[in-house]
Parts: structure tokens; C-alpha cells; sequence
């Protein structure tokens, strides 16, 4: 990757603030209110360090979740939460029944390492539950929840088919990802995209971000890898059912059940009008019944 | 350049298939349950943070109060003021919402001190959004009804106090209906499998359980023994209804693979408290009460009906609360949840 040429401008290591645009050099993209940003996954080249949970951590000062072990592989993060907002699942492929093999083929095949996060979703059915608007859609086309207004009702737990927002005990209201939305107001890219090594994580403008990712799937697919594929892109698994396309999209390489995602999640809010259709027939059929029985005794009275 | 390591041109071999093996050498089939990989085991979703007896308490009381609303302004419109003590009940009944429901409501916020925030906004793609606004204007309009209602009584100018109930009492009664439903509606729109799984028959269900609750309540406390049969007749094709909407649920349940999560505790009491003991034994009881009237022995049936009307009120109950339960349960499966979210449960045109 070359270096930005405005990279020189900055070669001290003591910086007295913030290098306007900062995103321009780490990430190669200005970030201007009013467009589409998200991240693009790219979990062939996660090594599971886990650099983007603390990160994410440290920027957002976020408690630990669980201090114990909890015998998934190296997955002691387990799920997102109110205090968790990157998460790698670490998968096994290779061995069966929990035992490792003892012969690996090199590189370390045998894993599927992937850095979760919440979606971003177009249609985020998050927001759409929200009844106190507290949850929003940012300038940069992302979801953020308001933290001086949620009440803690915790209607976008259940909405959310990714099972990533989550109600805090602690202050009782609910958290998830920002996409760094104070960092991004600063010209800064997302705290995990920055510290990611190996840029499986990449922040960038939407629609570079989904060129990108079909160029890497169609490398991918020439260098012998068949089963790489996008998941969250427009038409793509993940982005079914209404939910438009994920702001945060993933290049998987097994079903995506391997990686705790549902194949095909659907848009809640299709389903206000239909049952409110139904539920709403039923009572005034009841009524009209309730009208002819209790007039029908008048007139028998009559 | 020479490669300097041995390079395995075959990997070992391929494990045995198992549930949560990720190869994903494990075709899916669409059947009862997912048998497809899983992580770990773990739970896809997050269940709803709701605390169910709180909640599912709300539910059933803002069924009983719209549907209390309901058959007081469609009595006093057929019936007038011979139906004085009828709408009366009905009117205080319908109460039961704008009080304790709310209370319930507040208690069960994570953050109770910012209720009000609710009243920020007003969504259409929110049935807890478009519930508050339909709570607020019910609250209003019954409590307008109850206040007319017992100012007449006290003899405090009784002929307007007349006029201000009626006039608020029918979009009460409009309200009331949105009140009996939207509550399902708000479980529906969740992706929460089991209530996902079928938004319209669950709307039945509620709807018409609120109804059979509504009617049930009023039949018990009415001393009007001709009145009394109307309302039981009301309550007993409301538990048909809600009988229909039962069975469309369940079959809906089996066609996309959520069935299993109805297995639990929270099933358990779905079929035997919400559907047995709330739906089939007062339908049973109502027939052999009309089964005595026939044979010329009405008085017998007081006690039929008395055990039919309380079966009917804890039903109600228990069918919001287990369909609550239930439905935590769905979350918290990931054969469950990711059984429903195939592509072939998708819906048409999407």
C-alpha cells in the first residue's frame, strides 16, 4: 500500500492534535457528513488477534464482559453485549468431536477466525422498533443510540436479527456499535478499522467498500478458494427480507450459521401492518357479534 | 523461489459429521428443528429484556379494558338505560389500562424516570410507538367516560354527564380495539422467532382473547340473568375465535420450524393454561350450562358459568405471559432461530 503523500507532513511521533482528515491517511477516505460509511470484513485475513475488541474498549471505555474461560476454542468474548461491540468468533474446522487433529495442513487452514459487529443496516430494524427516537440514523449513514434519551424499554433487543443490541444492567439503557460516530465527527476512521493488522477490517465509503469486496471475492475464488462469498451486500445472504443492504458486511467462507449469522433475517416492521390488520378484523367481527347480541335481546324484550 | 517446508497437498481427513462442525459439509434440511452447524450452541438472538408476568400482565389488562370499552358503548347504543349497570361496569373496567397497565409499563422500563421520552416521537414501523399513542388517547377518553359516568351518578348534572359518555365512549371503543391488538402486533415485529413465525393468527388470538375476557368479566359481575347468557355467548365465540387463531398459530409454528421452542416450560403452559384451562374447559363449561338451561334447570348453572367466566380471565392471562415466555425461549435457541431465518420462510416477493 503506498503511503499517502500527506503522511509526511506528520513524521514526529508527538502530534500537538489531531492531523485534520486523519481517516485520509490511515484508511484512504475523507469522511463528509451526508455520505454512506460502513466496514467491510474481510475474515480470510483475520487472525483472531483481537486487537479490535480492545481497541473498541479502550476508545469507548467499555468494562470487561467475562474474565473466565469459557472452552469455545479462543473465543472467551463469547457474544456482542451492551459492553462488547467487536467480537471474533474463532471456529474449528478442522478435528471432530472437540479434539484437535494432530496434523494441520500450513497456515493454519483448519480456522475461521471473523471480528463481528452490529450491521449498520439500511432498514435497521433496531431503529425501527425504537419508539422514543433515541436510536437514529447518523450523517454517515450509520445507527446510533441516544444515549440522554433511551429509556431502557429494550423493544430493539428483540428487534434486532442479528442479536446484537443489548440493555446494560448497570445504567439500564441499551448499547451497541457506534461505527465510532465521535471519532468519525473528528475525521478519524473507527478505533477497530485502525487497529486491525491485517486490514480484515476496512473502513471506507459504502459503495468503494462493496467494489472492493467483489474484486477480493473474484480473487479469492481464482486462487482456489470456491466458497467466498459476501454476505450483507444489496441481494447478497444477510441483506434479505427488506433489510435493504448491512453498512457492515462480511466476506465469509462456510454457511453463515458457522459464524452465528442468520442466513436469510427479515425486516420486523413488514409485519406491524399485517397483524394489526388481522387482530383489528377479529375484535370488530367480534363487535358486530356483540352488537347482534345484545340488540337481539332488546327486541326479544320488546 | 524454492518453497523451504513441505507442503501437505491433501488435508487430514474429514471429520465426522456433527451439529456444530463448521465445514458446513452438513447440508441443511428443512424439517422440525435446524440439525445444521451452530456456534457452539450459542444463542443467535438476544431474547426481549421484558420481565414476562410484568409485561404479559400489561397485555391482558389492556385486552380486558379495550374490549371493556368496546361492549360498553355497543350496549349503551343497543341498549340504552336498560343496560344502565352493564355499561356502568364496563366503564370502570375499562380503567384497568390507563392505571395499572401504565404503572406496569413504567416498572418494566430499564429506565423508568424517562417514560415521557415515549412521547418524543410517533412511528408507524413501531407498534410500541404506535401502543402509546393509542394507550394515551384510550387513557383519555375512558377516563372522560368514567368520569361522566360517575358524575351522573352522584346526580351532578346527569344529563350531560349522559351526553360527555357516550360522546367520549366511542372513540374509546375505537381505541379500545387498537389497545386489544397492537400488543401482538408488537411482539410480531420483532425477530423473535415464535412471535415472528405467525403475525396474523397471533393478532387473532390476542384480539379475540381480549374480547372472550372482556365479555367473561362483564358476564360475572352482571346480575341480569338474560344479559348474562348474551355475554356468555359473546365470550364463548370469542374463545372460538381465539380456538381458530390457536390452531392457524400452530400450524404455522410447525411450517417454519419453530415448533420446538413451544416444547419448554412456557409451551407447556401455552397449551395446557392458555389453551386448556382458558380456551376448551369454559367452552365445555358454557355448552353443559346451556346443556342444563334446555332440560329446565337454569339455577343450576350459576356455578358453571361463575367457574367458566374465572377459567376465561386467567387464560387471557396466562396466553399473554406464555407466548412471552415461549418466545424467550425461541430467542434463545439457535436451531430455533436459525431454522426460521432459511430462505425459504422468507416472505413472497422479497
Amino acid at each position: 500500500m503506498t503511503m499517502h503523500p500527506r503522511a509526511a507532513d506528520f513524521p514526529q511521533s508527538d502530534l500537538p492534535g489531531v492531523i485534520p482528515h486523519e481517516s485520509e491517511l490511515t484508511a484512504g477516505v475523507r469522511i463528509e457528513p451526508g455520505r454512506s460509511y460502513g466496514f467491510f470484513t474481510d475474515t480470510t485475513v483475520c487472525i483472531g488477534c483481537k486487537a479490535c475488541e480492545v481497541a473498541c474498549k479502550e476508545w469507548n471505555n467499555l468494562p470487561a464482559d467475562n474474565l473466565g474461560l469459557t472452552g469455545h476454542s479462543y473465543d472467551n468474548t463469547g457474544a456482542l453485549s451492551a459492553n462488547t461491540w467487536r467480537h471474533v468468533a474463532f471456529v474449528e474446522t478442522s478435528g471432530c468431536g472437540g479434539v484437535r487433529d494432530t496434523v494441520e495442513a500450513p497456515f493454519q487452514s483448519g480456522w475461521l477466525m471473523m471480528s463481528d459487529v452490529c450491521k449498520h443496516c439500511h432498514n435497521a430494524p433496531c431503529l425501527e422498533a425504537c419508539p422514543t427516537g433515541a436510536l437514529f440514523k447518523t450523517e454517515f449513514d450509520t445507527v446510533v443510540v441516544q444515549q440522554d434519551i433511551c429509556n431502557g424499554c429494550g423493544y430493539c433487543v428483540p428487534a434486532c436479527p442479528f442479536g446484537v443490541v443489548d440493555v446494560s444492567p448497570v445504567d439500564g439503557k441499551a448499547h451497541k456499535c457506534t461505527l465510532c460516530y465521535d471519532r468519525l465527527k473528528g475525521g478519524l476512521e473507527p478505533a477497530c478499522a485502525k487497529a486491525c493488522p491485517t486490514d480484515s477490517i476496512q473502513f471506507g465509503e459504502l459503495s468503494v467498500l462493496q467494489a472492493r469486496a467483489e474484486e477480493r471475492v473474484a480473487v479469492l475464488h481464482e486462487r482456489g478458494v470456491p466458497g467466498a462469498y459476501l454476505y450483507g451486500t444489496p441481494g447478497a445472504p444477510g441483506a434479505t427480507g427488506d433489510l435493504g443492504h448491512l453498512n457492515a458486511f462480511f466476506l465469509l467462507t462456510a454457511r453463515p450459521e458457522v459464524y452465528n449469522l442468520p442466513a436469510a433475517p427479515t425486516r420486523p416492521a413488514n409485519r406491524v401492518a399485517p397483524s394489526l390488520a388481522s387482530g383489528l378484523a377479529a375484535v370488530a367481527g367480534l363487535a358486530v357479534a356483540a352488537a347482534f347480541l345484545l340488540g337481539a335481546s332488546d327486541r326479544r324484550r320488546s | 523461489m524454492t518453497t523451504q517446508y513441505p507442503v501437505l497437498t491433501e488435508g487430514p481427513e474429514p471429520g465426522l459429521p456433527r451439529p456444530d462442525r463448521a465445514s458446513g459439509a452438513v447440508a441443511p434440511s428443512p424439517g422440525p428443528a435446524w440439525d445444521g452447524p451452530t456456534y457452539y450452541g450459542r444463542a443467535q438472538l438476544k431474547p426481549a429484556p421484558f420481565e414476562n408476568a410484568v409485561v404479559g400482565g400489561y397485555i391482558f389488562l389492556a385486552g380486558l379494558s379495550g374490549s371493556s370499552a368496546i361492549l360498553a358503548a355497543i350496549a349503551q347504543a343497543t341498549r340504552g338505560e336498560e343496560a344502565g349497570p352493564l355499561v356502568r361496569r364496563a366503564r370502570y373496567t375499562a380503567l384497568l389500562a390507563p392505571t395499572l397497565g401504565s404503572a406496569l409499563l413504567i416498572y418494566d422500563l430499564h429506565t423508568p424516570s424517562r417514560f415521557y421520552t415515549m412521547l418524543r416521537v410517533a412511528k408507524a414501523t413501531s407498534p410500541m410507538s404506535i401502543g402509546t399513542w393509542i394507550l394515551m388517547g384510550f387513557s383519555g377518553c375512558a377516563i372522560l367516560t368514567a368520569a361522566a359516568q360517575f358524575a351522573g351518578d352522584r346526580g351532578v348534572a346527569p344529563r350531560a354527564a349522559g351526553v360527555v359518555a357516550r360522546l367520549a365512549g366511542w372513540p374509546a371503543a375505537v381505541l379500545g380495539a387498537g389497545l386489544s391488538t397492537y400488543t401482538a402486533s408488537l411482539l410480531a415485529a420483532t425477530s423473535t422467532p415464535l412471535w415472528a413465525a405467525a403475525p396474523r393468527a397471533l393478532a387473532v388470538r390476542f384480539g379475540a382473547s381480549s374480547m372472550a375476557a372482556g365479555a367473561a368479566a362483564l358476564a360475572l359481575a352482571e346480575t341480569d340473568a338474560p344479559t348474562r347468557r348474551r355475554l356468555e355467548t359473546l365470550t364463548a365465540a370469542a374463545l372460538a375465535v381465539e380456538l381458530a387463531g390457536d390452531a392457524a398459530a400452530a400450524l404455522a409454528y410447525r411450517r417454519t420450524g419453530v415448533a420446538p421452542a413451544t416444547r419448554g416450560r412456557a409451551g407447556r403452559v401455552e397449551r395446557f393454561g392458555a389453551v386448556g384451562l382458558g380456551v376448551v374447559l369454559p367452552l365445555g363449561l358454557y355448552a353443559a350450562r346451556h346443556w342444563r338451561d334446555r332440560a329446565g334447570r337454569p339455577e343450576d348453572g350459576r356455578a358453571l358459568s361463575v367457574a367458566a367466566g374465572l377459567a376465561v380471565l386467567a387464560g387471557s392471562a396466562l396466553l399473554r405471559v406464555a407466548v412471552m415466555g415461549a418466545g424467550d425461549d425461541s430467542a434463545a435457541r439457535p436451531d430455533v432461530s436459525f431454522r426460521f431465518s432459511q430462505p425459504d420462510n422468507l416472505p413472497p416477493g422479497l
